[in-house]
């Protein structure tokens, strides 16, 4: 289950670069706090690693914790956009703690396994906690991980992207182990996030 | 990560201090000073204190990065003054600033007695940490550096005892997930270990000192990284604050029943005139103090029955029923707490 790579050569496995994190935001260098929500073992943080080792770009820091994890993506116009990843328990003696990660959030994941139809129920609360008390402009993603295990599906894509049209999210399945999609999915909340209005 | 301790950051320090007591740096000294005087004149808020702080390390900050002693200084070089100034100002406003208020002293002793009840009967699999993490030597580590937060009197200082923490938690899960191939499952796993963490450890004034450093840690570096372990420990203690039944994975009925024996069992080792400490360091110290008790709280020892007059009979049968009740009690509680009468009273007698 999840993601089957081995850890990058450069990884330190701690939390070295903890001084001098203020880059400043401008227009052409974006930074976003995001949340991942989503019950345990549906592979949220395999989908962060996944697009954390992904990255080719030797010249960046990359952090990489067990929880935390920051990572820089450059898109086409030239903006880069440094993801700071902020995962959260997901199981749901945690839940009630929650609200303390997603404040502040530019951007929210919420996850579930397209095998698992009670991961997608928790998702559907977790979408509804984040409309009650989420900031109002966070782009958020709804996200059926483990599509490569399509034949034990137990989700349609088209009820869960019904579901993400109502809730004015964008849809995605992914599968952490095959990478389908996975930087698609960061893609799109970057592009998607709000750009600075370069002073006049 | 540097250490507190470390003399990198104690040389940071110095070298502060002595360029502070350059006449070049006159104008700054001054202005700490009087942002000192000014502040003693305040009536003490904590909440009121870090907005005042907050806003002259801003300020100083600017007049650092602009005066001709730093004129060639790195970013870190700044940095390192910017530290310096943070523990100089926080280290003289400690007594004003850290346990400001009767309401936090209640909220420390309320979360430190939580945790102390908690310690009796809270195991790892009640908060989901699988078995493979279960590593005595790596969490009792992770212990150590967390009740190391008193040492300290800066924010940054107080705050690296929580990130060692949090990294040696970090290094554990990843150590596991590379010796077994195994998918790291990030918080999932971390903040259980983190919650266990701090019920071991029961640091002392948690819940003042998480205050103290979200107040006066100057804010443009509480941010990425550190504020997310901070959250993490912020949650711990909330967490622990709510505790029930239902986030242990128990009958609400149970989790009632444990805290009450493990109330008994605080009890009983704080009060009472066999406390634990006398069983542990010396049982001959102990027997010594029965025998010295004994003499006035039963005066009949010694005594010889034909000698008795009906009044001191009458007095030995109510010295009787009270030791019997309290016997009882004893009893009943030992049973509550699970504990062998005889193989208690077995090791008092080893000796």
């Amino acid at each position: 289950m999840g993601c089957s790579s081995s850890l990058p050569a450069n990884s330190t496995g701690g939390l070295g670069n903890i001084n001098n994190e203020n880059s400043a935001t401008d227009s052409k260098n974006l930074k976003v706090k995001l949340v991942l929500l989503g019950d345990s073992g549906v592979g949220k943080s395999c989908i962060v690693l996944r697009f954390v080792r992904g990255q080719f770009d030797p010249t960046s820091k990359v952090t990489i914790g067990a929880s935390f994890l920051s990572q820089t993506l450059a898109l086409e116009d030239s903006t880069t956009v440094k993801f700071e990843i902020w995962d959260t328990a997901g199981q749901e003696r945690y839940a009630a703690l929650a609200p303390l990660y997603y404040r502040g959030a530019g951007a929210a994941i919420v996850v579930y396994d397209i095998t698992s139809a009670e991961s997608f129920i928790k998702a559907q609360y977790w979408v509804k906690e984040l409309q009650k008390h989420g900031s109002q402009d966070m782009i958020m993603a709804l996200v059926g991980n483990k599509a490569d295990l399509h034949e034990k599906r137990t989700v349609s894509s088209q009820e869960a992207q019904e579901h993400a049209d109502m809730n004015n999210m964008f849809f995605v399945e992914t599968s952490a182990k095959t990478a389908d999609n996975i930087n698609q999915l960061f893609e799109e909340i970057a592009k998607r996030l709000p750009r600075p209005t370069p002073p006049s | 990560m540097e250490s507190p301790t470390s003399a990198a950051s104690r040389v940071d320090f110095y070298g502060f201090l002595d360029r502070m007591r350059r006449p070049e740096a006159a104008g700054l000294f001054r202005s700490i000073k009087s942002f000192l005087a000014s502040l003693s004149l305040e009536e003490p808020s904590a909440e009121a204190d870090g907005g005042r702080v907050q806003a002259f390390f801003a300020e100083m900050e600017a007049a650092i990065r602009g005066h001709p002693l730093w004129a060639d200084a790195t970013h870190q070089e700044i940095d390192h003054a910017l530290e310096g100034l943070e523990k100089y100002i926080m280290t003289k406003l400690f007594d004003r600033t850290f346990v400001a208020s009767p309401e936090d002293a209640a909220a420390d002793a309320e979360v430190s007695d939580k945790i102390g009840l908690l310690q009796r009967f809270v195991r790892p699999h009640h908060l989901d940490i699988p078995k493979v993490l279960n590593n005595e030597a790596s969490w009792l580590i992770a212990v150590k550096e967390l009740q190391k937060i008193n040492s300290f009197k800066s924010p940054w200082e107080k705050l690296l005892c929580m990130m060692s923490c949090c990294q040696v938690i970090n290094n554990l899960l990843l150590n596991v997930s590379m010796t077994n191939d195994r998918t790291p499952s990030g918080a999932d796993e971390f903040l259980p270990i983190l919650i266990y963490i701090t019920i071991k450890a029961n640091p002392p004034q948690l819940h003042s000192n998480l205050k103290f450093v979200q107040l006066f840690r100057r804010e443009t570096k509480l941010v990425s990284e550190v504020e997310y372990y901070l959250t993490n420990l912020i949650s711990a203690k909330m967490f622990i604050i709510n505790v029930n039944g239902q986030s242990l994975s128990m009958e609400e009925s149970e989790f009632q029943k444990h805290m009450e024996s493990a109330t008994l069992g605080t009890q009983m080792s704080v009060a009472g005139p066999s406390s634990p400490q006398g069983l542990a360091t010396s049982t001959r110290g102990l027997q010594k103090q029965i025998d010295a008790e004994a003499g006035s709280r039963f005066p009949f020892m010694d005594s010889e029955t034909e000698n008795l007059t009906p009044a001191e009979l009458k007095q030995l049968h109510g010295l009787y029923r009270k030791t019997v009740t309290r016997y009882t009690l004893l009893s009943k509680a030992l049973r509550k707490l699970s504990i062998d009468e005889d193989q208690l009273l077995a090791s008092v007698d080893d000796s």
